[in-house]
């Protein structure tokens, strides 16, 4: 316990000053636990999330770093390991893949990733797979846009 | 069953019989009737083998012994330290062939899939970073005392290495592939470190880990699937039958790892196991362990391992446990002898009236399952009896009996000989019920030869039963010496290498798939409607098993038999003495 908050207050103190160093991550604490996490990611360019931004909520344990973080979407994502009523993730670092030297700035910068290189192999949103997997690209992308548009676009007027 | 011969000690028999004709040795027909393994003096040692040894039984001294003999092996030959040897080893489940065909063929690679780095990939050069490094885990800054690292260099503090080992540890087996902590680095983290990191009680579960690795991704060697045995088995695979007697004495298959099932093949076992496992609702009440005396209906419990059941006073019903007709029909007039095994039996007689309407209803699949299945699991238990009684023998009653009957102990192993037989035949009449149900209704000859080797084994096995449980009683509550032990002691000897030859015929003639039979099944000179080997359906024309080998034969003409006072085999053609035992015939 005392580990965990000791080093997750080295990640606060690294967030304060990485802000400017990574623009597309905004990771914040909640102001009473340090143990609840939020962020908002920008969805990579050349993506069917370009122009949104995506919310994160990582719960952490008590064992942290030796146990990764639960993380999942707030914002409605269309994406083949990303559960569509839940926001649960499928990523293997955030499962037995974990170690102990990631941080949660590096678990954003996976997801980003994932956004870009989706895995429909083992998809969470079966829908979104299936389309992926039979080789509907564009299919999949309109479908993705549209949730982007709907979700993770400040609404105008 | 095949080469005991090595285990045999002909002086010994010497001994128990001093020159008595049942032991007369010049037999020519090709069946052996010397006792197995008595040239052992551990009298408590119950695991006696009857094959040519294909395996070994290792105890944990033994496997770490050769554990380390490998990891040593290979670091010698690669010139590599002992930790990285087991890493490489554990990679290649345990192979020392494969081990060094894969490094000799290509270092570099093997080194990177497995994580063997010759280098550090960090290198620290500025002055601070020779004084204090940060860890990757916490992000505290330490000096470089309080610093560990694997061979990459990626440097991580002793506490948090302490809780990323423990983690791993705790986790399972993958402890034993443990990397650096460091996403990028595949840099193998070796008990060396897991030694100088982790607390005692995890250094000990690694250990046992790595142990355990070395007998289960090892193709060479499994545990004994006893419960709480410790022992390991290493067979030599493609020589021969898989069957295994571990230390402990429990015989598994080393194949399937089910209980040792000489003769039926693990297919069939696998089968049959699922089949109980399906059938296991319905089967409840087999299980049950009373059945109602047929005479006066109370509940009698079976706590002897023989078939021959007497009901408590005062009814003192004699009866027989499988089928519930009296004893006194199980003699040599219904052909029954002590069988009662087959469940088409006895028509011909008309007496088993329970038993015909069991064959009508038989055609009703359940009951033909019920059928085998409650033989089966009565000879399992039945086994399970024998192998209490065997270590009730062994530990209590064989020092009583050689205080009554004034007999040193080492004259008495022919009673552990016997109950060893026992045991043993009850494994294998067990499966041979197993057999029996999977054997093609259509394939009459077999099945009717099946039916009569089982009849003759059986039979046989039942007599050796009653002898070494009940004709014992007499001699272990007698005050005194009895005149009559030295015949006692013939009789039980005499029948033990009796049953061991039929059930040896059995085994042969099953693991053969009953090929000596005439396919054609014509034939039906060599049995008799009324013999054991009869197995008639009552139903004319119909060919009958005619066994050109393998398996005691007889004769239908009953009138020329005779039945031997000692065995009670029924000889035909042999005038002068039995078959079977070579008591001479007593004139009648
Ligand atoms: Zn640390
Ligand atoms: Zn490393
Ligand atoms: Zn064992
Ligand atoms: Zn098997
Ligand atoms: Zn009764
Ligand atoms: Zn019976
Ligand atoms: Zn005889």
């Amino acid at each position: 316990m005392q580990a965990s908050r000791a080093r997750l207050f080295k990640e606060y103190k690294e967030v304060q000053r990485e802000k400017v160093v990574d623009p597309d991550i905004q990771l914040v604490c909640d102001d009473s636990n340090i143990f609840k996490w939020t962020a908002l990611i920008k969805g990579p360019s050349e993506t069917p999330y370009e122009g949104g931004v995506f919310q994160l909520a990582f719960s952490v344990p008590e064992q942290y770093p030796l146990q990764p973080p639960q993380v999942r979407f707030l914002t409605k994502i269309f994406h083949p390991n990303v559960h569509f009523k839940t926001g649960e993730i499928c990523l293997d670092i955030l499962k037995n893949a974990w170690s102990p030297a990631w941080t949660l700035q590096s678990v954003c910068r996976a997801i980003i990733a994932l956004m870009a290189h989706p895995e429909p192999d083992s998809p969470l949103n079966c829908d979104s797979g299936n389309l992926l997997r039979s080789g509907d690209i564009r299919g999949f992308q309109s479908m993705a846009r549209m949730y982007t548009r709907l979700a993770a676009m400040p609404k105008k007027g | 069953m095949d080469s005991e011969d090595d285990m045999l000690d002909a002086e010994s028999v010497d001994d128990f019989y001093s020159g008595d004709t049942a032991t007369d040795s010049d037999n020519d027909d090709g069946a052996d009737y010397e006792f197995m393994g008595n040239d052992s003096d551990d009298s408590d040692d119950i695991a006696v083998s009857r094959q040519q040894k294909n395996y070994t039984v290792l105890e944990e001294a033994e496997i770490r012994r050769h554990q380390e003999d490998d990891i040593t092996t290979v670091s010698t030959v690669l010139s590599i330290p002992e930790v990285a040897a087991s890493i490489l080893l554990r990679h290649y489940h345990w192979s020392v062939s494969n081990v060094h065909e894969a490094w000799f063929a290509d270092e570099d690679r093997v080194r990177k899939d497995v994580g063997l780095l010759e280098k550090p990939v960090v290198e620290y050069s500025n002055a601070r970073e020779l004084r204090e490094l940060t860890c990757g885990i916490c992000f505290e800054t330490y000096p470089l005392d309080r610093i560990n690292t694997a061979a990459c260099g990626h440097p991580f503090c002793s506490a948090c290495w302490t809780g990323y080992i423990s983690t791993s540890i705790n986790d399972g087996p993958g402890c034993l592939m443990l990397r650096c902590p460091d996403p990028s680095c595949g840099a193998a983290v070796g008990q060396d470190m897991v030694n100088m990191l982790a607390s005692d009680e995890d250094k000990e579960k690694y250990s046992r880990y790595l142990l355990r690795s070395y007998i289960e991704d090892n193709r060479k060697t499994k545990w004994c699937p006893a419960p709480g045995c410790e022992y390991a088995v290493e067979f030599v695979v493609g020589s021969g039958s898989y069957d295994v007697t571990c230390l402990c004495s429990y015989g598994f298959c080393w194949n399937c790892t089910e209980e040792a099932h000489r003769p039926v093949d693990c297919g069939t076992v696998a089968k049959w196991i699922l089949k109980n496992s399906a059938e296991s609702e319905n089967m409840n009440w087999i299980l049950a362990n009373s059945k109602p005396c047929p005479k006066c209906k109370r509940p009698i419990e079976k706590n002897q391992g023989c078939m021959h059941i007497t009901c408590t006073p005062p009814c003192k019903f004699e009866f027989c446990w499988l089928c519930l007709g009296a004893w006194l029909d199980h003699g040599e007039r219904t052909g029954g002898f002590y069988a009662c095994n087959r469940y088409e039996a006895a028509k011909q007689e008309g007496v088993y009236d329970e038993a015909e309407r069991r064959r009508e209803m038989a055609k009703n699949s359940l009951e033909r399952y019920t059928h085998y299945y409650e033989r089966w699991a009565t000879n399992q238990s039945s086994r399970q009896k024998a192998l209490a009684d065997l270590q009730q023998m062994q530990n209590v009653h064989l020092e009583k009996l050689s205080d009554k009957q004034s007999q040193p102990e080492s004259q008495l192993k022919f009673i552990i000989e016997a109950w060893l037989q026992i045991v043993e035949c009850r494994r294998v009449l067990k499966w041979t019920y197993a057999y029996g149900f999977y054997l093609p209704e259509h394939e009459q000859a077999k099945r009717q030869f099946f039916e009569y080797l089982q009849g003759e084994a059986e039979a046989g096995l039942e007599r050796l039963h009653q002898c070494a449980e009940k004709d014992l009683q007499t001699y272990l509550s007698a005050d005194g010496p009895s005149n009559d032990f030295n015949d006692f002691r013939t009789k039980l000897a005499g029948l033990t290498s009796v049953t061991r030859n039929y059930f040896e015929n059995l085994v042969r003639a099953l693991e053969n798939g009953l090929s000596d039979v005439n396919s054609q099944g014509a034939c039906s000179k060599t049995t008799s409607s009324n013999s054991v080997g009869g197995g008639s359906k009552g139903k004319g024309g119909r060919g009958r098993g005619a066994p050109r080998s393998g398996g005691p034969s007889r004769n239908s003409d009953d009138s020329s038999g005779w039945s031997c006072d000692q065995c009670t085999y029924l000889n035909v053609g042999s005038p002068t003495e039995c078959q079977m035992c070579h008591q001479r015939r007593q004139n009648t």
